[in-house]
């Protein structure tokens, strides 16, 4: 017995000795197959057990299972001090966090895309459908439908380019209103943006090509009030939780009233002063709106009587210039890429 | 319009200051654009030269003895040569203070000035507009008056944006009428009787034959015992103040008026019209006029003209000829007061390329009303000037009232959202001068004053409600928005294109839509047809901007040679072509890649499969299916490196590299590829079918081939997966090559396969077995032989 006693404790040294010398998860593996595996020493002590007296067997058996629950133990607890151990060393790993950042592969949307979007979001939120339609029209979608008669004078307003005498490239995205009307019946709310073309030469504020944003609804009982009511919800939608719109009368053939529409200078807060937004107003003029002319409702064969309706229609690139304070409308065209990257 | 509020103060008490009155004038729907403001300036009286005498000790000064009314003469030394004794000016004295300089008592040349002569820039008016030298006054101003109080030359002038239906406010008493009815304040308007009226005409009177129906209404007036001079100070500094150069006082009487009223009048010198007989007509082909500016017309039927029967005298509503013209030696006048269609007039004034101030006003249709107002207010200013005036004539249709409006009180309610009392808008709509009678259910009949041609509606009535409540105070309200069907998928699509492009890594850009004739050529699209298929613009702006895009790819050309570094960008726009009879307008989406040269393999591209890749990934996002790639061959594209993608036989997208001939046009560093995609070639989307997958393990084999050249990696992958059959889970071509080591008409393929079974462990002998079955086919169908 003793010298079964004397063999384990020479055994166990050894194997204490191993686990500590362990730096890794494989050295303490091979330390268990060594001593305790299929073939390892303890396992070849406790076969030669069969060759004791009988009456010593069972004694001998305790002995070598006390050893191996011992050498079980110790060889999970230097397994979690190995795990602690790594657990420091990875914790105490430092690293500059401001080293530049692996810059991941992506795009961008154009400003004036970001700007529409969220126009429609906030008008789809309240029931109005987006619509888009052709940037060719015939004269009588962008005018005579929309009370505008040939030798109106507001015709010249519109300097448009002409494909041939009647069709030409819409200079504002009204016809949207009068092509939905002739589809739909009352009511009808809708928001159509899209590409408008006038003959103005560049320069920092005008551009021949622009964006333009339509906005119509049209039912019962629909009066001016809604009309400030969706355009103050837009503009803080837009520019900020705080903004406020104001109308100033104006004059549109297609609308009546009509009204100038202005909001709060987000730049200066509607302070005034030397503000190079809003040149001292406090104010930014967003673009004409209006209730809807009753000869448009009645061209339409809605009834002015009991249908009212109003629309509005604002320039995109206006709002992104002052939503994200650009300085020339021609930046909108250029599309230099680290003017692009910003609205990535 | 530059508006003088020293102007409007004559017709309606102004207490405000210059930012207060152009508010207010913005919140009736005349917004100011720019607020002129004036300098004060103090000290500046009226005096008379009594004595003038030279200046002894220096030749250029003369000293001048000057009467201020405080009963002593100053002595005042002047540099200016148009001083004469007897005159009356204006004197600034010591201690005045002029826009740039105070006035101190000193010496000049040794003698003691007691202040200054003064000069209308002094004043600052436009110096080149008045006398060269010191301004003259009229006699009548009591001595010591206070030059700058009593013209109100420190009154700013605003400059007033006034819509085009709102003729009526083109001048000073139209803008000071709304002034007055908003701020509660009367109206002062001057008399409009025609001192005329009552006297005798000898010889023979005027008359004007109407030989157009452009012509509605035609006052005309005779006028003798005229002495064409300077208009009276007062009169000179007004028209000065609004931007309009004083000339002499018949000229200034005219501009003064149409300014006042809005009624532009003309005068022709009675001894250059034959019988006194004016002629409204058509012009007749080919017949010349010479107008006051000198330039000689040759007209045409459509230019309206006022003739006699000698032939033309001048444009109507635009301007008149040099052959009737008031000279400084004419005594007596015709005065010209009329109406007419202002779309003739606009029409005609846009043929001969010019506009002047009364056809700005002629060509919105004022009122014809105005014609008597018009002549009334030239007669009386005439008068006071020395001119006997003779009986006004007046040709034309009568004057009919405007129709009443039934208007609804509910209106103000149904259409601004806010209620007001019927007392309350009865007074604001009279206050503006229409004539209001309250109706039985709550109505009202209006009718509007003769001046606002533009009331013709019960809306139009709104919003002159709107206007005098105040457009302040419409309420802000959250409509709810009844259900409808008006269906906004197109516009989603785009959305998700242009998500889709962004996250892939391109950038969004907008281009223009137009393109110059050059970008079809260098397109190498030069052959007629396809240049007669893009859409021409008859009036552009420039060359290249004559046509409409038949496709983007020219813009990105262009941009990505200005910006000249690799770009990964996208545009969504529309297209444009003649298609037959009618004009195909669509929506496409284009999206390229510009990359820095490199050596490549012939047969072997990574920017194509780049593309390739996002392409199959956006049509994936855009219709939930994987298109198949086939080979294709288009113009603009590299022939052996494009191709189309296909859903159901159907082509969505093409793409591919751009051929290297129009590269070299557009003198392009960069190498570009290029994708598009037509909106409405993209069918619904369709929600992929979740496969669930095996729990038994999966294995996979890579082959090494040996194929002809003209076999393709499609090939090869659809044998392989055929042969294998139910366990195929995958195949793939993962290399390519050619080369050393291999017969020059052939070339290498790796492909590897991917197997799996959904109900058991796939085992080595069934994989090996099956792919024995691949290589079998692989030979037997496209004559691949193992790689040894």
């Amino acid at each position: 017995m003793s010298e079964l006693t004397g063999k384990l404790d020479e055994l166990r040294g050894r194997f204490d000795a191993a686990l500590t010398a362990a730096s890794d998860d494989r050295a303490l593996e091979e330390a268990r197959i060594a001593y305790l595996g299929r073939s390892g020493e303890v396992t070849l002590l406790r076969r030669s057990i069969g060759q004791l007296p009988a009456g010593e067997r069972p004694g001998a058996g305790k002995i070598i299972n006390d050893v191996v629950e011992a050498m079980e133990a110790a060889l999970e607890e230097a397994r979690t001090r190995l795990q602690l151990r790594a657990f420091d060393e990875d914790l105490a790993q430092r690293i500059d966090v401001t080293f530049p950042s692996v810059a991941p592969m992506r795009g961008s949307i154009h400003p004036i895309r970001r700007v529409l979007e969220d126009i429609c979001t906030f008008f789809e939120r309240h029931g109005f459908a987006v619509v888009v339609g052709p940037e060719i029209e015939p004269d009588y979608y962008n005018f005579d439908a929309l009370n505008i008669p040939p030798e109106h004078p507001a015709r010249e307003g519109f300097d448009s380019f002409y494909i041939t005498d009647t069709l030409l490239l819409r200079p504002h995205t009204s016809p949207m209103q009068v092509r939905t009307m002739q589809q739909h019946r009352p009511p009808v709310a809708i928001i159509a943006p899209g590409r408008c073309y006038r003959r103005d030469a560049v320069d920092a504020r005008h551009s021949f090509m622009f964006h333009q944003c339509e906005g119509l609804l049209v039912g019962e009982q629909v009066h001016f009030g809604h009309l400030k009511g969706m355009l103050t919800g837009m503009c803080r939608a837009l520019f900020g939780p705080d903004q406020s719109v104001r109308f100033r009368p104006s004059y549109f053939p297609f609308t009546e009233p009509s009204a100038e529409v202005d909001t709060t200078c987000p730049t200066c807060h509607n302070i005034g002063g030397p503000c190079r937004m809003c040149g001292g107003s406090g104010w930014i003029e967003l673009g004409g709106a209006g209730m809807v002319h009753p000869n448009v409702l009645h061209e339409m064969n809605y009834d002015p009587d009991v249908y009212s309706g109003w629309a509005f229609g604002f320039g995109l690139e206006r709002m992104a210039i002052v939503r994200y304070d650009i300085d020339d409308i021609r930046r909108f065209f250029e599309n230099d890429p680290d003017f692009l990257a910003q609205f990535a | 319009m530059r508006v003088p509020i020293a102007w409007l103060r004559e017709y309606v008490e102004l207490l405000d200051d210059s930012q207060t009155i152009a508010d207010r004038l913005a919140m009736l729907g005349f917004p100011v654009e720019h607020i002129e403001e004036r300098p004060q300036i103090t000290g500046v009286v009226v005096g008379r030269i009594v004595e003038l005498d030279k200046h002894p000790n220096a030749d250029r000064l003369q000293v001048g003895k000057i009467d201020v009314g405080t009963g002593s003469l100053l002595t005042i030394a002047t540099a200016a040569t148009n001083v004469a004794a007897g005159q009356t000016i204006p004197v600034a004295l010591i201690g005045a203070k002029l826009p740039h300089i105070t006035i101190e008592r000193r010496k000049m040349r040794g003698l003691e000035s007691e202040g200054m002569m003064v000069s209308a820039e002094e004043l600052a008016l436009p110096p080149e507009w008045f006398e060269d030298g010191i301004m003259q006054l009229d006699a009548d101003l009591p001595l010591g008056t206070d030059v700058v109080e009593h013209f109100r030359l420190s009154d700013d002038v605003l400059d007033v944006e006034i819509t085009s239906n709102r003729v009526d406010a083109m001048s000073m008493i139209g803008l000071a009428r709304e002034l007055a009815a908003a701020g509660g304040a009367p109206l002062r308007l001057p008399s409009f009787d025609n001192p005329g009226t009552a006297l005798d005409a000898p010889g023979v009177a005027p008359r004007v034959t109407i030989a157009s129906a452009d012509c509605t209404r035609f006052v005309t007036q005779r006028f003798d015992g005229l002495r064409v001079g300077p208009a009276p100070a007062w009169m000179r500094i007004r028209l000065a103040l609004a931007g309009q150069r004083p000339i002499n006082n018949v000229v200034d009487i005219s501009n003064y008026v149409m300014l006042e009223t809005g009624q532009p009048l003309h005068f022709y010198d009675d001894a250059g019209v034959r019988d006194r007989h004016l002629i409204v007509r058509d012009a007749r082909d080919g017949e010349k006029l010479t107008t006051l500016d000198d330039v000689t017309h040759t007209l045409t039927p459509l230019a309206l003209v006022i003739a006699d029967e000698d032939g033309a005298l001048g444009l109507a509503g635009l301007k008149g000829g040099k052959t009737s013209e008031v000279s400084p030696s004419t005594t007596s006048i015709l005065l010209e007061s009329a109406n007419f269609n202002g779309a003739r007039i606009r029409r005609m004034s846009a043929k001969l390329g010019f506009r002047t101030d009364a056809s700005s006003r002629h060509e919105k249709s004022p009122a014809a009303s105005l014609t008597s107002i018009g002549a009334a207010r030239a007669a009386t200013l005439l008068t006071a000037i020395g001119a006997h005036a003779y009986a006004p004539h007046d040709f034309g249709e009568p004057l009919e009232p405007a129709a009443p409006i039934h208007f609804p009180l509910r209106d103000i309610r149904r259409l601004l959202g806010f209620d007001q009392s019927a007392d309350r808008t009865r007074r604001h709509l009279e206050s503006l001068g229409f004539g209001v009678t309250p109706l039985d259910g709550d109505a009202f009949s209006v009718v509007p004053p003769p001046w606002r041609r533009d009331v013709k509606h019960r809306a139009d009535v709104v919003e002159e409600v709107a206007r005098m409540a105040g457009y302040e105070n419409v309420p802000t309200v959250i409509p709810t928005i009844a259900p409808h069907e008006i269906d906004g998928g197109e516009y989603h699509l785009e959305q998700r294109v242009a998500a889709s492009l962004a996250s892939l890594g391109y950038n969004e850009i907008i281009t223009y839509s137009m393109v110059g004739a050059d970008s079809f050529a260098k397109l190498r699209l030069g052959n007629v047809d396809r240049q007669t298929e893009a859409i021409e613009i008859r009036n552009p702006l420039s060359e290249d901007q004559r046509y409409l895009r038949i496709m983007l790819l020219p813009s990105f050309l262009a941009h990505i040679a200005r910006v000249d570094r690799p770009l990964r960008i996208f545009e969504i726009a529309h297209v444009f072509t003649h298609a037959n009879d009618y004009i195909d307008e669509t929506q496409q989406v284009t999206f390229a890649l510009a990359v820095e040269p490199g050596e490549e393999h012939a047969w072997h591209d990574p920017h194509f499969l780049r593309l390739k890749g996002d392409c199959e990934v956006l049509i994936r996002e855009l219709t939930g299916r994987t298109p198949e790639t086939v080979q294709d061959s288009r113009p603009v594209l590299h022939p052996g490196k494009m191709a189309a993608m296909m859903l159901d036989n159907q082509e969505i997208a093409v793409f591919g590299r751009v051929d290297p001939r129009i590269e070299h046009a557009y003198d392009l560093r960069l190498r570009v590829y290029v994708g598009r995609m037509l909106f409405n070639r993209i069918p619904p989307y369709i929600a992929p079918r979740y496969n669930p997958p095996s729990k038994f393990p999966s294995t996979y084999r890579d082959l090494a081939l040996l194929v002809d050249l003209d076999i393709t990696a499609a090939q090869v992958e659809q044998t392989v997966a055929t042969a294998i059959g139910e366990f195929c889970v995958g195949v793939r071509v993962f290399d390519e090559y050619r080369g050393p080591g291999i017969d020059a008409d052939s070339k290498s393929i790796a492909v590897r396969a991917t197997l799996q079974r959904y109900d058991a462990t796939i085992t080595d002998d069934e994989t090996d077995d099956l792919i024995a079955r691949a290589i079998a086919a692989l030979h037997n169908d496209l004559g691949a032989r193992i790689r040894a």
